[in-house]
């Protein structure tokens, strides 16, 4: 790395050791020698870049283990392993692919998490349950209310307390393999027909019954949340008549797209990001009858058993730099405007993390009623029974 | 998973020693106490871990599903009118489970036979646990392999290589198939060597000095005499079988459900506890009939009078 | 001849997925079915996994203390019946033993993690008002119910094995044996224990190998506890790599060698 003068010229190595000598002697003040050289710069730059650099308030010592649960391919390891590197407290991940999942543990209680990432709808009905407790924000000093886009973190505050902050948005769409699908794929229309009938064999959909549910609905031009029985019943008609066709029903879908088990997959942003960095011919259609767009929280469940683990590490994340980093690597845009400009160009520039606005108008957040309606939560155990 | 061979007690002879027994009445009371001593710890366990949780996944199954799921207290039949909901799950179970059992019989019997009758005796035993082993191991690797091998980089590769192209057998009934037949195989395998060792070699031959061929004295010697040994290889597998979640949760890929999937999906996904409970009931009555229906027929037809299972 | 023919067949058939997980521990690539050469690392990643390390040890704890338990208590039980001379209780006992055999797995997790969790509920409130403070003893599931429910079904399993082995003991034997010493404990101790030992600890590493690989009744009860099982389970769920299989080979070499021991204990009084 070179150090780069004021007027972007890098300064030579001679002279950069007649101006330490100069300083060394006292001729010039630091202030000049840092200047001359371009150090100044770079230190205040390399200082806001490099967490460990950061000034930040002092965290109260934390020891055990931390024992998060989240979704799958979610995090950045080298972030992870950094966060142990610094507390000593290592990091056990437990993955799910449905909110309905956790929500089952959590109520049957003794899951022994510490954080856990639900998604924005689930949030009241945690709180109902009283699952969950207000988060302590003076513990959380690297979160900034302000710096988040209200319209993605409203749903983390219930009755004016904060239960969970933000972590990432995204949207629900497909993932296409264009190498084999050489159709223009821009509907669910497209994606569920298809899946009967040139792709039969080869298509998965997520094991969980928001975005299942939801996408079948859009099929037919339905509210991705409806909980209309005879709308259920057209959804319903349709993923039966598609499941004897599904390569699988899994949130686990990267490996069955990455060896072409599978040619379309439906997918989270961030997913889809991450098989196009590899394979460049998987792409990600957000289709234009609409679908889920959302937002990922942390919260801390009531009977956690290392709550101070837990905030030091949501703490950690939610730190812009290290947020970025975690960006960088999961794929999953960010709510928190701090981090965009520290994030490259290949990402800020990535239509799946950031796609045209006119996409995302026909998106729907969840909605609570999908995760204790019955009528959904029965229509989706008959569709993977049948 | 669970290797059950057992002869109960004869009945006993009865008690002539009759001085002996009154001799024996002060202490009677002492070794009741014994006695209770040693069977309390068992059957307090037995009641605390197995029937009072059985008792309340009875009480569950009449109950309602709470607003955000879970059990809410009532009582209503609802959750056995709506068991047909769940009809798939029972019928993949109840026709995949006794065609791989069929199946593992087909595989598992010329084994047997093999290690009871043409195997030399110095072997034998080796060989027999050789065979037993593997089923004691590890479930959840032994079918990771077979996704391993049935996976889009195993058989299929070879099969592609073969010039035999888009052969899917992953994911889907088949696997599931081969997957029982290989865990289950040795579990078979045991009853029917057992009864077969224990022919009487002689029959066989006194069918062939009667000028019986060998398919015949085959079929009507020692296949016969075997039936015990099938039939008690056929009830494990088939129990087992039934109460199966991870072979079709691992070779199924989510699109096979057998009724343990069902249960663990309303248990830990769409949280009907109520309807859950009255699956795992049904599951239970299953298993019973099944039991029952083994003891009653299959052995008051082998003539066996005991709870002999070989 | 074709008979051996196919017994060889069948012996590959057992053994060619097991072969599959041994031999791929040792592959340098992370991809199982692509062999990129041989290398002992993923043994050193699973030592040094403080999870994997955890789980290993969680899984020796309740295997160990269900085997122990389940001896005593199924030992006991099988002597114990032996002297019910009423055939009400004896039937009764029997079909305790068969539900707990036959029940499957998953309804045994199921319906002990739902009494748990009830009894549990109606419990720790009260326990809260009994001690008061910033952090009463709660109950909740742990190890413990792990192995409570674990000892159930080996209990069983133990009381037919030893049942089975009193049943061919020699009467005769029995009757000298209560002439020579006069306790029924003398009995026990010098006659009935050494006949008795081999079906004892055949049972016994029986039951300390299916705690083992145990995984359905333990994900329902184990609460924030990990064992080997479910640790495997969950790393075959999200994509595996080959330190699972390293861990694999050897529980796999552990279980065959406890196994084989049972199975020679076994074999060897018949």
């Amino acid at each position: 790395m070179s150090i780069k003068h004021k007027d972007g010229k890098p300064i030579s190595a001679s002279k950069l050791m007649d101006e330490l000598h100069r300083y060394r002697k006292g001729s010039v003040t630091r202030r000049h020698f840092l200047g001359v050289t371009g150090l100044g710069l770079a230190a205040s730059v390399l200082g806001t870049a490099v967490p460990g650099l950061r000034p930040r308030k002092a965290r109260a010592a934390i020891s055990g283990t931390l024992s998060l649960c989240t979704w799958p391919n979610y995090h950045n390891q080298a972030n992870l392993d950094q966060f142990t590197k610094d507390t000593g407290v290592p990091i056990q991940v437990t993955t799910f692919g449905s909110n309905e999942e956790m929500l089952a543990k959590l109520q049957a209680g003794g899951t022994g998490w510490d954080v856990f990432v639900p998604t924005n709808y689930t949030i009241s009905t945690y709180v109902k349950l009283g699952l969950i407790d207000p988060l302590d924000l003076s513990k959380l000093p690297n979160f900034d209310a302000k710096t988040n886009d209200p319209r993605f973190t409203g749903e983390g505050t219930v009755d004016g307390k904060v239960y969970a902050v933000p972590k990432d948005w995204g949207t629900t769409g497909y993932a296409v393999n264009t190498k084999t699908v050489k159709n223009e794929m821009t509907s669910w229309k497209q994606f569920w027909d298809l899946a009967q009938t040139d792709y039969s064999g080869k298509v998965t959909v997520h094991d969980y019954q928001l975005t299942t549910i939801g996408n079948a609905l859009k099929y037919y031009g339905y509210s991705f949340n409806s909980v209309d029985a005879k709308e259920l019943a057209d959804a319903e008609k349709l993923l039966l008549a598609v499941k004897p066709h599904l390569f699988a029903i899994t949130s686990d879908y990267q490996p069955a797209m990455r060896n072409g088990d599978a040619v379309m997959a439906v997918c989270w942003t961030g997913d889809a990001a991450q098989m196009a960095r590899d394979l460049p011919e998987i792409k990600y259609v957000i289709a234009k009858e609409g679908g889920e767009i959302w937002t990922d929280f942390f919260a801390i469940p009531k009977e956690a058993p290392n709550k101070e683990a837990g905030y030091a590490f949501i703490d950690f994340l939610e730190t812009p730099a290290v947020n970025a980093k975690e960006v960088e690597v999961h794929g999953y845009p960010s709510t928190d405007s701090r981090v965009t400009p520290l994030l490259p160009d290949a990402i800020k520039n990535n239509p799946i993390l950031y796609p045209a606005t006119d996409l995302l108008t026909n998106l729907e957040f969840g909605a609570a009623i999908t995760l204790t309606d019955p009528a959904r939560a029965e229509l989706f155990a008959r569709f993977k029974s049948a | 998973m669970r290797e059950i061979s057992v002869r109960w007690p004869a009945r006993q002879a009865p008690d002539l020693e009759i001085g002996r027994k009154q001799s024996l009445a002060p202490t009677v009371k002492r070794s009741g106490l014994v006695t209770a001593l040693l069977v309390g710890p068992a059957v307090t366990m037995f009641f605390f871990l197995l029937i009072l949780p059985l008792v309340v996944v009875l009480i569950y199954s009449f109950g309602e599903r709470a607003d955000a799921g879970g059990y809410a207290p009532a009582f209503t039949f609802e959750n056995y009118l709506n068991l047909g909901a769940r009809g798939k799950a029972f019928f993949n179970t109840l026709t995949l489970a006794p065609l791989a059992t069929f199946v593992t019989i087909l595989f598992a019997y010329p084994m047997a036979y093999f290690l009871a009758v043409k195997c030399s005796p110095k072997w034998r035993t080796m060989l027999l646990v050789l065979v037993i082993v593997p089923f004691w191991t590890s479930q959840l690797l032994r079918y990771y392999a077979w996704m391993l091998i049935l996976g889009s980089k195993g058989v299929p590769a070879y099969l592609a290589m073969l010039a035999i192209e888009g052969v899917r057998i992953i994911n889907t009934p088949f696997s599931v198939l081969i997957g029982a037949v290989y865990g289950f195989l040795p579990l078979m395998v045991l009853p029917i060597y057992v009864s077969l060792e224990r022919l009487d070699k002689g029959l066989i031959e006194a069918a062939e000095d009667l000028g019986a061929t060998p398919v015949r004295s085959f079929l009507q010697v020692t296949l016969p005499l075997s039936l015990p040994g099938i039939a008690t290889g056929s009830m494990l597998t088939f129990i087992l079988l039934m109460g199966e979640f991870i072979l079709p949760a691992f070779l199924g890929g989510g699109k096979v459900f057998f009724i343990g999937n069902a249960l663990v999906d309303l248990f830990l996904q769409s949280r009907n506890w109520p309807f859950g409970a009255a699956v795992a009931m049904a599951l239970v009555i299953i298993m019973f009939v099944t039991v029952f229906a083994y003891m009653r027929f299959v052995l008051r037809k082998s003539g066996v009078r005991n709870v002999a299972m070989v | 001849m074709i008979m051996r023919a196919y017994a060889a067949f069948i012996y590959a058939f057992l053994y060619f997925p097991i072969a599959i997980i041994v031999i791929y521990s040792f592959n340098v690539g992370r991809y199982a079915m692509d062999w990129q050469g041989f290398s002992l690392q993923w043994y050193g990643t699973a030592w040094n996994n403080p999870f994997v390390m955890d789980a290993l040890k969680n899984s020796l704890i309740t295997a160990g203390s269900t085997a122990i338990l389940s001896i005593i208590v199924g030992t006991a039980a099988a002597l114990g019946m032996e002297r019910v001379k009423s055939a009400v209780l004896r039937q009764s006992f029997d079909a305790l033993v068969y539900i707990a055999i036959i029940v499957p797995g998953i309804v045994i997790g199921i319906s002990t993690l739902i009494a748990a969790v009830t009894v549990f509920d109606l419990i720790n409130p009260f326990l809260a008002s009994l001690f008061g403070g910033n952090a009463p003893p709660k109950l909740r599931l742990g190890l413990w119910t792990v192995i409570a429910s674990h000892v159930l079904f080996n209990l069983a399993v133990v009381v037919l094995v030893v049942r089975a082995r009193l049943a061919s003991l020699d009467k005769n034997l029995l009757e000298a044996a209560q002439d020579l010493y006069a306790t029924p404990f003398g009995v026990f101790r010098q006659v009935l224990l050494p006949l008795l030992l081999p079906s004892i600890v055949a049972g016994g590493l029986m039951a300390f190998t299916f705690s083992l690989e145990d995984y359905i009744v333990t994900s329902f009860v184990a609460g924030p506890y990990s064992t080997l099982p479910i640790y495997v389970f969950a790393s075959i769920r999200r994509g595996v790599t080959p330190e699972i299989n390293a861990i694999g080979t050897v529980i796999l070499v552990a279980s065959f060698t406890l196994l084989i021991m049972a199975q020679w204990l076994m074999r060897r009084e018949e």
